[in-house]
């Protein structure tokens, strides 16, 4: 029997004496609110457009009843690239949380520190050099790992001194693009796409074995961050608290950590070091629940709806060439990115 | 109903402890017995340790040599959470969390009791409402950390580790940052909870302070224990010439008639340029 306790700000979900899951109204309220603006965003990618499948045939369509041309544009133009969206964007914003908590500031977060981009650079060479040999998630995995580890001993200090940890993943960013364009353009000379797709991310052209590969990194990783969920919350009060409280704060940092990087490479390997959506996500979270705790739940989902939407942008923009959807998450982050530089600049945290 | 199984019964012990944060050693082969059921302040100048032996007394810096031992059993065989349901700890600077609520950073000192999947139970209301109201927060459970006053503020930290419900509680420093008001406040709510049963251990500066509440005083001088036992007999002008470079007289308090300090003025009055 599932149930919910109502206690005043908090309810619990329960089943049975042997669980009790504490669950704060309002993040339930967040939650439920995102998944139908995602419902609602998922209508529109599929339905706009000249070719998009009309709202009214939908229903019928998605459950076997499409048409030739419906079935086309259902099964291997949007369905794919639409399912992609949902899981990079989820795996992005759930990536950005755990980072963003581990280091204490917004501007810990992956695509902000080279994370995302060292995952592209790795991704790129494995796909244009050794097509192949390896599989691109292995790749971007081993990229996003290297520019961890780079960031971790430059900045002397691991990844505690918010300052320190910024200057040299924006080192390591650079680092890392540069080494992407340069492999991109030794091996794809003079296909813009190409590149883009690299050093900026893209969703065009998904098929349903990138779905695949993303929804098997979450089905994967999601469990675990459940495990560390309760260990993330006591960290947040200080490492010397949640130690003596029997949180464990070191392992449960390396496992966050971790677990972010898998996150991270599984989202490049299929789109692309898209920007912002990891930094963004947990920070719009944050503000609509109002409330403490690591929100990884809610930034999944408002992750999953910001790539959502910046793809429906990407794809129905009025504008003449299809940009990326990664030019767009870049131009409105890197807003976002220049107030929290200055903001945190103020307050005297970096 | 804040009394765990205690083999023995014999609180902490603290047997030729090294403690170094990687470095040189900050405390040197240091023994001690923390009183049962006693209320222990350890005072000492800036830098001599005090802090860093607390904190291995509650597990969370493991020694470099010798061990702590939580009734009679060494500190680092117990689990995590199973040594923060004997002893508690609020450190000098705990981060209270953007937009908590008083509850919910009083539930947060349950976590030691909690299991992964069970992370709720009914002692759990009990704990928190026990904590809440020993502290005066009851009125105030709703209210935000970061919008209360500063010692408002540290009467819920102290809540947070009362609802861990241990009966030791360790406190580093937990006046510093509060006015003098704020400050008796505070000290009259641990020798209250010290009569009701608890051992309590505090780092403290203010030695006035620690003799006027403490019944056990240890001091230390550059990572070592110099001296302790009851404050009438540890605290004597020429200890603290020694350990703090202070040149004072030790009077007793007009109140409590334990020791106090009146350090000597460094320009007597009469020849006071304000005098003339």
């Amino acid at each position: 029997m599932t149930r919910t306790r109502a206690a005043s700000p908090r309810g619990f979900v329960t089943i049975g004496r042997a669980v009790a899951i504490p669950v704060a109204r309002v993040s339930v309220v967040v939650a439920i609110v995102t998944v139908v603006l995602i419902v609602a965003a998922a209508v529109a990618t599929l339905s706009l457009g000249r070719l998009g499948v009309p709202v009214t045939d939908l229903p019928r369509a998605l459950t076997g009843g499409a048409d030739g041309a419906q079935a086309f544009v259902l099964g291997r133009l949007r369905g794919p690239r639409l399912v992609v969206a949902v899981g990079t964007g989820a795996a992005l914003g759930l990536s950005g949380a755990l980072f963003q908590t581990v280091t204490r500031n917004p501007l810990g977060s992956p695509d902000v520190i080279g994370l995302a981009a060292g995952a592209g650079a790795g991704a790129a060479v494995v796909a244009l050099y050794l097509p192949g040999v390896l599989p691109v998630p292995v790749g971007a995995l081993a990229g996003a790992a290297a520019a961890m580890a780079l960031v971790y001993v430059s900045t002397g200090t691991g990844f505690r001194n918010p300052g320190r940890l910024i200057v040299a993943g924006i080192g390591v960013f650079s680092i890392a693009t540069a080494f992407t364009q340069y492999v991109v353009y030794a091996v794809e000379r003079d296909k813009a796409a190409v590149l883009t797709a690299y050093v900026n991310g893209s969703l065009a052209a998904r098929s349903w074995s990138h779905a695949v590969t993303i929804w098997a990194v979450l089905l994967v990783v999601v469990p675990l961050v459940a495990l560390i969920a309760g260990r993330l919350e006591i960290g947040e009060m200080g490492d010397e608290l949640a130690g003596v409280l029997g949180a464990g704060p070191r392992s449960t940092w390396a496992w966050a950590v971790t677990l972010s990087i898998v996150l991270s490479a599984g989202a490049v390997s299929v789109a692309g070091p898209i920007a912002f959506i990891a930094l963004t996500a947990p920070q719009i979270a944050k503000r609509v629940t109002g409330r403490p705790g690591p929100h990884l739940t809610p930034s999944a989902l408002v992750g999953a709806l910001l790539l959502v939407l910046a793809d429906l942008a990407a794809q129905q923009s009025p504008l003449p060439v299809n940009l990326p959807v990664g030019i767009y998450t870049l131009a409105l982050g890197g807003a976002y990115l220049g107030h929290l530089l200055i903001r945190e600049w103020r307050k005297g945290r970096l | 109903m804040n009394t765990p199984a205690e083999p023995g019964g014999k609180g902490l012990n603290v047997r030729e402890v090294t403690l170094s944060y990687g470095g040189a050693p900050i405390v040197r082969e240091v023994s001690l017995d923390i009183p049962h059921r006693g209320f222990t302040m350890i005072i000492g100048p800036n830098g001599c340790g005090k802090s860093t032996l607390i904190k291995a007394l509650a597990r969370g810096l493991k020694p470099a040599g010798g061990r702590v031992l939580l009734h009679g059993r060494d500190l680092w065989t117990y689990r995590g959470k199973e040594a923060a349901r004997h002893v508690a700890l609020l450190p000098q600077t705990p981060v209270a969390p953007d937009g908590i609520t008083v509850r919910d950073l009083v539930r947060r000192g349950r976590y030691p009791h909690h299991t992964l999947l069970r992370q709720w139970s009914p002692d759990d209301d009990t704990a928190i409402g026990f904590a809440l109201d020993r502290t005066g927060l009851s009125d105030l459970a709703d209210a935000q950390v970061n919008e209360l006053s500063g010692g408002q503020r540290q009467r819920a930290w102290i809540a947070m580790v009362l609802a861990q419900q241990t009966n030791l509680l360790l406190l580093d420093e937990p006046t510093t940052f509060l006015d003098i008001a704020h400050q008796y406040e505070l000290l009259e709510l641990c020798r209250e909870l010290h009569d009701e049963g608890k051992t309590i251990v505090a780092v403290l500066h203010d030695l006035n302070q620690a003799a006027r509440f403490a019944s056990h005083l240890v001091v230390m001088r550059r990572g070592q224990v110099v001296a302790e036992g009851p404050p009438a007999e540890v605290l004597t002008s020429g200890l603290v010439a020694d350990v703090f470079g202070l040149a004072c007289d030790i009077v007793p308090d007009p109140r409590t008639f334990t020791p106090m300090v009146v350090p000597h003025a460094r320009f007597p009055a009469s020849s006071s340029p304000g005098a003339a």
